[in-house]
């Protein structure tokens, strides 16, 4: 497995966890007059953890792999980015427009705004599963 | 895939190359080279000029185009 591969499953598996957390907590707490205290320290606590996890993760993984973690991405790596990049593109697109006519129809706006992180983590988890399978399968 | 190689035989010609050998000369990862020799990526023509200087033989000695 390449350090690409394995960057791509600590990006899956930190947003995972993280924002599984995120929103499970909030899901759980769902009151729309103090989800919207509540969803603005939990998204902190969230970003700062992802941070944290992935920054530890990734000097992990670096010191596994001295050679290749400051290499830059050879073209075949570069070509499995911007397919993923681009399925992520369409899933978080449509999870926006599919928002705006949420909030058009009156919807809650901390409900819409968590649906749109929702939507961005969910795009950043199809971008990490994309990458993992063009790199088992080829490209 | 429609390109085919002959990597596996070139390698096992220049003294049992090894991947990791070929990969550091054509500047991609061993799983590049991998992906390439077992067909499942087709490499640029830069790579694949790369690839046939490093056994230092023609373009068309080392990749083949399989009409489907």
């Amino acid at each position: 497995m390449s350090f690409r591969e394995k960057s791509a499953w600590v990006a899956l598996i930190t947003y995972a966890v993280v924002f599984g957390g995120y929103f499970l907590t909030l899901s759980q707490a769902w009151d729309e007059s103090y989800a919207q205290g509540l969803s603005i320290g939990l998204l902190i606590g969230a970003v700062v953890a992802l941070i944290i996890v992935a920054v530890v993760l990734n000097v992990v993984l670096a010191l596994f792999h001295p050679k290749t973690a400051n290499a830059p991405a050879d073209e075949r790596e570069t070509a499995i980015d911007l397919k993923a990049e681009r399925i992520a593109s369409y899933t978080l697109s449509v999870g926006v427009v599919c928002l705006i006519g949420a909030l058009l129809m009156g919807w809650n706006a901390y409900l819409v705004a968590n649906l749109l992180l929702a939507s961005l983590v969910i795009a950043e988890l199809v971008k990490a599963v994309a990458q993992i399978v063009s790199f088992r399968v080829g490209a | 895939m429609a390109i085919e190689n002959e990597i596996r035989r070139l390698r096992f010609n220049a003294g049992e190359m090894t991947q990791q050998a070929l990969a550091e000369r054509v500047g991609v990862t061993r799983q590049t080279i991998i992906a390439i020799e077992q067909n499942k990526y087709a490499p640029s023509l830069e790579a694949a000029f790369r690839i046939a200087d490093a056994f230092g033989v023609a373009l068309e000695e080392v990749f083949r185009w399989k009409k489907s």
